[in-house]
């Protein structure tokens, strides 16, 4: 039985130490300072100037909050067991998937404070530059948001068994192939041979399909946004995090903490 | 210690095997190793470096898997997490969240070891106190030393008031006030009638501390019970002093006796074992030497311990099996 009540204390304990950790800062600080750079970059152009601040802006959003969760989020169980601060919780009443839940929930709260923070200077940056915002803007936000929550299970489930260097070449990995199923079943399906259209359609299947998380396009030339592309994402995340947090969950549970 | 018998830690043919590197071959860490710890008592679990002290222990708070045999704490099987509710454990070296002060790190265990909202302020204010760190609370890990940490490491292994207590090495590292302050730390925990079962190879520690000791050695227990019954085991010897001995009576004596005799001024010093003592007093004062003293040869626990990891299992170990 999942206690609500450790899985909290886990997940605070994460925030807190992210809060307290300066390289999360100088992360955030870049990503902010990106943001803003857009201003400039936008001026190198007579027309669209509002889309291209945008654009950046949008981009440093997703591309800060994926660096901070492959980065963050690999080391996120080596170091417990590095520094055996693993060893004193485990051997509490705290079950191993409550433990990596609590882990999982914590690092998804410190990136969703650290979106909300670069979203802040989008806005800011928008208004000084009296570039258009409306729901759009706010639903590629959120759906970024809700990206890094995949992003981190995957980052999770491969830091339960493996060494912080593979877990982020694997998360990278996913990060960048995940992006590109959509298309690559896409060319899988325009292929005559039966056995490239069904490999392509398993990889769409059993990778996770990031391009459902990006609405950039839309949001900056202001083209309407359906709900079911807001909130089918939402269930397919919520649907694919936890498979990933279960199998990390079944591995970890096996594990030897030497 | 509590006058109470019952067995509350019962390990029986614990097997461990570990994969060094990527390799296929098993190596065997622990083969088969059975003991039992009771209540109220202070439990030293003795072996050199590399012997399966911390595996034991790691077994035993179910952070690695046995690949045989069976344990139990409070008969709960350890393979249930219902038994950590009432069991405390500092590993060795630990590391804690040094981003956090005192306060908030004993809140922090507090909460995942299930105290109430309402009983953790005055817990962790009273646990502060008894381990000396009332004045440190608002610090963070960051800046105690190394003596302030393993204080602070036990405060969170009793922060749920278990039972029993696990300790890895509490001493190590630890300089002869920080050491004395966790004996004493050790003894009033025992005082208050938990149970402490202590991972260690300081052995002088032991001694001071412990009611009973396991000593392990290559994965292999050795001899399980009290200092006091082992050394009752061995053959006792003594210290014999004695003054204007005939010079004829000491060839007399060196050759019945079998022991060699340390000259000095007019007094002759031998060491025979204990049963013997007596004709050898008898047999001086026939010769009309005076007796100075007779001191009885206390055989230390280094020596067992010695002896322990030089020979095989001993019987007292499959008396302590067949329990």
């Amino acid at each position: 039985m999942i206690s609500p009540t450790r899985v909290g204390a886990i997940a605070a304990n994460t925030v807190r130490e992210a809060i307290r950790n300066k390289i999360l800062y100088v992360l955030l600080f870049f990503g902010v300072m990106l943001i803003g750079i857009g201003i400039f970059v936008s001026t190198l152009s007579y027309v669209e100037s509002d889309r291209i601040l945008q654009s950046v802006g949008l981009a440093s959003i997703r591309l800060f909050g994926a660096a901070i969760a492959i980065f963050v989020g690999v080391g996120l169980i080596h170091k417990e067991v590095d520094r055996r601060t693993i060893f004193t919780i485990l051997s509490k009443p705290v079950s191993r998937t409550e433990f990596l839940i609590g882990k999982y929930i914590g690092l998804v709260a410190t990136l969703w404070m650290q979106v909300a923070i670069m979203a802040v200077a989008f806005l800011v940056v928008s208004l000084i530059s009296h570039a258009p915002l409306d729901s759009g803007h706010a639903a590629a936000i959120w759906l970024a948001a809700v990206e890094l929550s995949v992003l981190v299970a995957v980052a999770t489930l491969f830091s339960a068994f493996t060494t912080p260097m593979l877990a982020s070449l694997f998360t990278a990995g996913i990060y960048l192939v995940g992006h590109v199923t959509r298309d690559l079943k896409e060319l899988g399906a325009q292929s005559e041979v039966v056995s490239v259209q069904q490999v392509t359609s398993l990889l769409h299947r059993v990778l996770p399909d990031l391009e459902m998380f990006n609405v950039t396009i839309q949001a900056v030339h202001q083209l309407p946004i359906s709900s079911s592309e807001i909130w089918m994402p939402v269930v397919y995340a919520i649907f694919y995090a936890t498979v990933l947090l279960a199998l990390g969950s079944i591995i970890f549970e096996r594990r030897d903490f030497r | 210690m509590a006058e109470s018998m019952t067995d509350i830690v019962k390990v029986k043919n614990i097997v461990k095997d570990f994969r060094p590197g990527f390799g296929l071959v098993r190596k065997r860490v622990l083969h088969g190793i059975s003991f039992s710890v009771r209540q109220g008592e202070i439990f030293g679990f003795v072996g050199p470096n590399g012997a399966g002290k911390t595996t034991t222990l790691k077994i035993l708070m179910g952070l690695i898997h046995a690949q045989g045999g069976s344990a139990s704490i409070l008969g709960h099987d350890i393979s249930e997490s219902e038994y950590r509710r009432h069991v405390g454990f500092l590993p060795e070296n630990p590391y804690f969240y040094d981003f956090l002060t005192g306060e908030e790190f004993l809140d922090f265990y507090a909460k995942v070891s299930g105290v109430s909202a309402q009983e953790r302020p005055d817990r962790i204010a009273s646990l502060l106190e008894q381990v000396g760190l009332a004045h440190a609370g608002r610090a963070r890990l960051r800046t105690y030393s190394k003596g302030m940490l393993q204080r602070v490491g036990i405060a969170q292994a009793i922060v749920h008031d278990p039972d029993i207590v696990f300790l890895d090495e509490p001493m190590s590292g630890l300089d002869p006030i920080g050491r004395k302050e966790i004996r004493d730390l050790i003894l009033r925990l025992n005082g208050e009638g938990k149970t402490i079962f202590m991972n260690t190879h300081i052995l002088s520690d032991v001694e001071m501390l412990c009611h009973r000791v396991a000593i392990i050695v290559e994965g292999e227990i050795r001899y399980v019970g009290s200092s006091e019954e082992f050394l009752a085991s061995e053959e006792r010897s003594a210290d014999v002093v004695l003054a204007r001995l005939p010079a004829d009576a000491v060839q007399i004596i060196e050759e019945r006796f079998s022991a060699p005799m340390r000259g000095q001024g007019d007094q002759v010093e031998m060491r025979i074992p204990e049963k013997e003592v007596k004709d050898l007093l008898r047999l001086a004062l026939d010769t009309g030497a005076e007796i100075v003293s007779v001191t009885p040869h206390r055989v230390s626990l280094e020596t067992i311990f010695l002896s322990a990891v030089s020979k095989g299992p001993r019987q007292d170990q499959a008396k302590e099996e067949s329990r």
